[in-house]
């Protein structure tokens, strides 16, 4: 009962956060230059007075002539009604960049991000409590240096690189691996085509959970192959903070009194480990956690450029590279980035409370 | 406090606790903390044996010695024998590490790993149900995220489960003979306290105790007999729950399995001790075919513990949570059925240290050491945990080894005392004698360092203290740990070690004023 509205009273917390974090995207927003964005409004192929009468409407349109606080209402507004602006075609006309709704495309873009990072997380939560445990429970033993130079590896290695290393180190020997090759594409599968042709069925889009919901282990597998790479160069780094934390919340723990408490009781070595240390050993990973997975989504840019994979933080990218500044694009990807993270740290706050009573509400 | 007469019965008595000759040292980076250099003391059934001295004296260590709880690293047993109710849980000492000292600050200990896999097995079984311990901070003892009750409980479903299946598989194949049995056995007896006790005696045998209470008065207003045997009959019908007695036998089979494995461990180490090695290699084999056995018959079973444990295990816990309750009560927790659920932030310090010593009754074991228990406590709390343990002592019978740098806590809780300085016990006695009539030059500086309203010290306020602080472990002084600081010292203090030797009877020192060893000893 009393977790109920501990919960209630953190999604309350929520809405001044996420103010918070509009205004800042906002504020951000209007420190950039506007001249880039009423440019594109212009077509430059008429006369010069004509330009200035299509930038006076560009201005007008965008409401750039209202005063700040009206804008940002007016902002704010647009985002509830799921009008997060416009990415314009590329003038140039190169690459394959996005181009329409913003919301829309970071619908479609997010999901791929969405998949590793789901698999990435669960990845390392299952190699870094076990190896933490393991490594804890021994500290200055061999193993526990060998997880020592493992995890300080991790945390050295830039993401680009390690990404890089595995598609060469592993390409040879597992092509199934490498994404960008083979890689089957939602448009060609019966099960998500109806007959007539139209789009039915991919309640995830993302395609091993859509594929394994039709009962398609073919696919599942042939889509979770790609994945394999992306996720071990995007975990690593991630893995290793976890490892570390957990390996020093073992060590604390074990010095404490309760655990003596525990082999008094007659508690044998084994279920001490489990039940007394570890879990008050995980209880400051746990906060770590939510500070780590914005590395998570960070290294996510990178990784989705290298692996090739349309994911939120190519389409981030996208927004800066593509010759154009996508104004709306930045504006929308930073403020979903941002959503993201804190939707991660109420997650992460409501994990503690619920694993350490002394945390009440 | 134990009379003349108990003292001399007492010659015949098994002691429960027999420590002798106990080594303890701690091997730092600055050098071997000598912590124990030969401590030696017995409790017998029942008494409160107290331990007092300047913190820093190994009082503490002597205690989680016993219980074979000294971390390591960097602390080590190195010698010595504990018999806890007649058995020696240190026999498997010599095989658990060699340690090779080369210097102060060199130490090489090579630990034999399945050795002590198996002397860590053998004293879970023996720590909590034989013996067990309370702590000087409660708060840092009890572990903050597991509620009280399950930190209880989790004693019970470690020692208990063979008991508990016991009185369930009874309880759900109770007859109305088994109340026929009870109401024949009372109309024999008139006396009420007897009739009381035989009916705790039969509730608890058929793990019914709630129903005590109820049973009793029923017995007390009713005369009718067959009415009354209806009666119960029905209680325990609404009481018995759809259980799969079957299940509940298999676990019993399985835990009894374990224990004849642990019995006959012990009895290997036992045997190698003696140096019997074929009998040793045949309770070796037998233990693997047990082990082999229960792995074959109990898979499924295994499997289901170690994945579902705690579904398995569902009408233990139940089990376990009543008596949980009855513990709770037992040591005067107020709303016992609140406090169960409750995690240990939300207790006060004396209602903390009070679930400790429920903890520590769980599983009734016959002896306790309580570590400093009251330092951490305020004034009336302290008085109030005081009386709890002297009660549960006199009710229970229970032994307790009592740990304290007070005084009068000593007089007011413990038959017998033994004074430590710098890991050695210097006198040991009855409380009146240590009061009355202290010996050793230490205990004396004790005395006269406390706050006394009589008479005599109204004269002269001043207390006296002991000169000096308590050495430095790492190079003890040689000869009598004390002599530095000791009034009286002699030329033979510095060169050799007293011997605690009886003065009197029941009163042992270990210093040189009062014994006859001479100088001419020493080369």
């Amino acid at each position: 009962m009393e977790l109920k509205y501990y919960i209630i009273r953190r999604l309350l917390v929520l809405i001044p956060t996420l103010l918070g974090l509009l205004l800042l995207t906002f504020i951000l927003l209007d420190a950039l230059p506007k001249s880039f964005l009423i440019e594109q409004f212009v077509n430059h192929k008429l006369p010069i007075p004509a330009q200035n009468l299509e930038k006076q409407q560009a201005i007008t349109t965008l409401g750039l002539n209202l005063s700040p606080p009206e804008q940002f209402l007016i902002y704010v507004n647009n985002l509830i009604h799921g009008n997060w602006g416009f990415m314009y075609p590329n003038s140039e006309g190169y690459g394959s960049y996005y181009s329409g709704p913003v919301l829309a495309g970071i619908m479609e873009y997010f999901p791929v991000t969405l998949e590793i990072a789901i698999f990435a997380v669960i990845f390392s939560i299952v190699i870094a409590i076990p190896l933490g445990t393991y490594i804890g429970s021994k500290p200055n033993s061999v193993s526990d240096q060998v997880g020592r130079v493992f995890s300080l590896s991790g945390y050295a290695m830039p993401t680009f690189f390690l990404a890089l290393v595995l598609q060469i180190a592993i390409n040879p020997y597992f092509p199934s691996f490498i994404s960008g090759q083979g890689y089957p594409s939602y448009t060609h599968l019966s099960w998500i085509k109806s007959i007539s042709g139209t789009e039915v069925s991919t309640p995830t889009h993302m395609l091993v959970f859509d594929s394994l919901l039709h009962g398609d282990f073919s696919l599942a597998a042939v889509a979770f192959g790609h994945l394999v790479l992306p996720v071990l160069a995007l975990s690593y780094g991630f893995l290793a903070g976890l490892l570390r934390f957990i390996r020093a919340g073992m060590v604390d723990a074990s010095n404490q009194e309760y655990v003596k408490t525990a082999r008094a009781k007659g508690v044998p070595e084994k279920q001490v480990l489990r039940k007394h240390v570890r879990k008050n050993a995980l209880l400051p990973s746990i906060t770590v956690f939510g500070l780590v997975f914005s590395g998570l989504l960070g290294g996510a840019v990178v990784i989705e450029e290298v692996y090739d994979l349309n994911g939120l933080g190519r389409f981030g990218l996208s927004t800066v590279s593509g010759g154009y500044i996508q104004f709306f694009g930045i504006l929308g990807t930073t403020l979903f980035f941002g959503i993201v993270l804190v939707m991660a740290n109420l997650i992460v706050d409501v994990l503690y409370a619920l694993m350490d009573p002394r945390i009440r509400y | 406090m134990i009379t003349q007469e108990e003292i001399k019965t007492e010659q015949g008595k098994v002691p429960y606790i027999e420590v002798k000759n106990l080594v303890t040292r701690f091997f730092t980076s600055k050098g071997i903390v000598k912590a124990l250099e030969n401590v030696s003391f017995k409790i017998y059934p029942g008494e409160v044996y107290g331990l007092v001295g300047e913190s820093g004296c190994g009082k503490s260590v002597t205690s989680t010695s016993i219980m074979d709880l000294i971390p390591d690293p960097p602390g080590r047993i190195l010698d010595g024998e504990i018999f806890i109710d007649n058995f020696n849980i240190l026999s498997d000492l010599k095989s658990l590490a060699k340690i090779k000292v080369r210097s102060e600050t060199d130490v090489k200990i090579k630990r034999n790993k399945s050795a002590i896999k198996r002397h860590n097995f053998i004293l879970s079984k023996i720590r909590g149900n034989k013996i067990s311990m309370i702590f000087q901070e409660p708060f840092l003892a009890l572990n903050p995220t597991i509620s009280i009750g399950k930190q209880i409980s989790e004693v019970i479903l470690l020692h208990n489960i063979i008991g508990m299946a016991d009185s369930i598989i009874k309880r759900e194949t109770m007859k109305t003979t088994d109340v026929d049995e009870l109401l024949e056995q009372l109309a024999e007896i008139n006396d009420y306290s007897m009739r009381k006790k035989i009916i705790n005696q039969w509730t608890r045998n058929f793990g019914i105790p709630d129903l005590e209470a109820s049973i009793t008065s029923l017995l007390d207003h009713v005369t009718d007999q067959k009415y009354v045997a209806e009666q119960i009959a029905h209680m325990i019908e609404e009481n018995q729950r759809e259980i799969n007695i079957d299940r509940i036998k298999e676990i019993r089979d399985y835990y009894t399995i374990e224990r004849k494995i642990f019995e006959l461990t012990l009895n290997q180490i036992q045997f190698e001790r003696t140096g019997e090695i074929k009998k040793a290699q045949e309770a070796k084999a037998k233990i693997r075919a047990y082990k082999a056995m229960s792995k074959k018959k109990y898979f499924k079973l295994r499997l289901e513990m170690r994945f579902f444990s705690k579904r398995v295990l569902a009408i233990f816990h139940k089990e376990a949570r009543r008596r949980v309750l009855e513990l709770l009560t037992l040591v005067n927790l107020a709303g016992p059925e609140v406090v169960i659920d409750e995690y240990p932030h939300e207790l006060s310090g004396g209602m903390q240290q009070r679930a400790m010593i429920a903890m520590a009754l769980a599983s009734n074991p016959k002896m306790l050491i309580a570590d400093e228990p009251t330092t951490a406590l305020d004034v009336t709390t302290q008085a109030q945990i005081l009386e709890l343990i002297g009660e549960l002592n006199k009710v229970m019978g229970m032994s307790v080894l009592f740990i304290t740098h007070d005084l009068a806590v000593i007089a007011e809780m413990c038959n017998k005392v033994g004074v430590m300085y710098a890991g050695n016990i210097v006198e040991e006695t009855t409380t009146e004698e240590i009061f009355n009539d202290p010996k050793h030059p230490y205990t004396v500086g004790l005395m006269n360092s406390l706050p006394r309203a009589d008479k005599k010290r109204e004269k002269e306020l001043k207390f006296e203290t002991i000169p000096g602080n308590v050495p430095n472990l790492i190079t003890p002084p040689p000869g009598c740990r004390f002599h530095p600081r000791c009034k009286f010292a002699m030329d033979i203090c510095s060169l050799k070690k007293p011997k605690l030797t009886e003065v009197s009877e029941n009163h042992k020192v270990a210093c040189f004023l009062y014994s006859n060893e001479s100088e001419d000893d020493v080369a």
